[in-house]
């Protein structure tokens, strides 16, 4: 508690808000896999319109967003035994599945569901985001984020965008852009760095 | 390749972006166990939710989550029922208030006929009082002597016009009515209104000027409900003026 003392009044918030934060997903997790009848409720409570809102803004269609909202808590409903309830970040493993379930949709409607392409269930294992940090959805992170995304060039944002939500491969993306593949490459790595190093300034600061 | 050489491909490795050789990579380092790349991968998923969670927030239909909770067998509280009853309820109450209106309306009319017809008949018997009443009136009677009657009087005034008083004139019967005609004396019945007789009694009053000198007979025969342009015969009523 000393250290609350120590840390300016914003901070300390911020911190004590994750903290509960923390604490809620960790109780929930764990009535989810006692497969508590609430528990879903809560989870949707918590998840339901962000996940939502993700799932629209890639399949842009209301009807095709509800059924994919309801696969992907269902995926988490059936796999969180795997999960890590004490240091999980819940709300970022949610959000992968749900952004999987979209990406795997559009692929399969655009027909770009090719013999080479990733399957994207393989990159939502629950032991992934145990190690994970577990305040990744914290406002002020996000708020810093998008501050920085936003001061990306066009160019950057762009394939930043064709990437989360179009889930398109460096490839597909310099087809798309008509750009050669290592412009492509450079504008991605350069959009990402500028993120990565947005958020390290937060866990410095 | 080196871990450091991959560290700027995590985010687009966990997002499936990564062509399959650099893919393949990360795999292998991932399958040693490399805590560096471990930990390149924590930290990239946490960037990717935080930028997976810019989207605009929409706010889904109500139905989802009870669609969510029921598929995975939780009973999800429905109020239906209530809104279903309530709207019913509400249709019942608006059709009796309608009903009651309706009743309200047909009875106000029905009054307000009786009123009309009440008012029309004490108007019309002030005016046969007036004619009465008044000494320029002239009075002629008709079917006196008659074995089958009808019998009354007819009146005349100059400015006030005809009034005609007949008893035991049976009621005219359907798409039927009586006519009566003013006749000139030398000339043609001229009509003069229509009427009908409740089956005992009837009065009909021909409102304006009339010239007494010239009028010959007024008489009353039973015509088509429009009435007709010259007298179907015979004539059952017929009083000589003068």
């Amino acid at each position: 508690m000393l250290l609350f003392k120590l840390l300016p009044v914003g901070l300390a918030f911020g911190i004590l808000q994750v903290m509960l934060r923390l604490a809620d997903d960790a109780d929930l997790v764990r009535r989810l896999k006692a497969h508590e009848p609430k528990a879903m409720n809560d989870l949707y409570d918590r998840y339901g319109r962000l996940t939502y809102s993700l799932i629209l803004r890639i399949v842009r269609n209301a009807s095709t967003a509800e059924d994919l909202v309801q696969e992907t808590f269902l995926r988490i409903w059936n796999r969180v035994q795997s999960f890590d309830a004490e240091r999980g970040a819940l709300g970022a493993w949610v959000l992968t599945v749900a952004r999987n379930r979209a990406i795997d949709y559009l692929r399969s409607t655009d027909g770009r569901m090719q013999a080479g392409a990733i399957e994207l269930d393989q990159l939502e294992r629950p032991g992934w985001f145990a190690k994970l940090d577990a305040a990744a959805l914290a406002m002020d992170r996000v708020r810093r984020l998008k501050s920085a995304f936003e001061k990306l060039t066009p160019a950057q944002r762009q394939v930043i965008e064709l990437a989360y939500y179009e889930g398109m491969s460096q490839t597909e993306m310099a087809e798309r852009l008509k750009q050669p593949l290592g412009t492509v490459k450079t504008w991605t790595r350069s959009a990402l760095k500028v993120l990565r190093d947005e958020l390290a300034q937060v866990a410095i600061a | 390749m080196t871990c450091q050489e991959l560290e700027d491909l995590f985010e687009l490795y966990a997002l499936g972006a990564l062509e399959s050789a650099e893919k393949s990579e990360i795999d292998a380092h991932l399958a040693r166990g490399c805590d560096k790349c471990q930990h390149a991968l924590s930290a990239a998923l946490a960037l990717n939710a935080g930028v997976l969670s810019f989207v605009p927030a929409v706010k889904p239909r109500r139905r989802l989550k009870r669609r969510l909770l029921t598929s995975v067998g939780v009973h999800y509280p429905s109020w239906a029922w209530v809104w279903a009853v309530g709207a019913v309820s509400l249709l019942v109450v608006a059709a009796w208030l309608g009903f009651e209106e309706r009743g309200r309306t047909f009875e106000l009319a029905a009054a307000r006929r009786a009123l009309i017809d009440s008012n029309s008949e004490r108007d019309r018997l002030t005016q046969a009082l007036q004619f009465l009443s008044d000494p320029q009136t002239v009075p002629a009677s008709f079917g006196k002597g008659q074995t089958a009657p009808p019998r009354g009087y007819v009146f005349l005034h100059p400015q006030m016009g005809v009034l005609l008083i007949a008893s035991n004139l049976p009621a005219a019967g359907p798409g039927k009515t009586y006519e009566m005609w003013v006749i000139p004396k030398g000339g043609a019945p001229r009509p003069a209104g229509l009427f009908q007789s409740d089956g005992m009694r009837a009065l009909y009053i021909l409102n304006g000027p009339v010239d007494l000198s010239m009028i010959g007979t007024v008489a009353v025969t039973l015509e088509p409900a429009a009435g007709s342009a010259t007298p179907t015969m015979p004539i059952l009523i017929a009083a000589p003026i003068g």
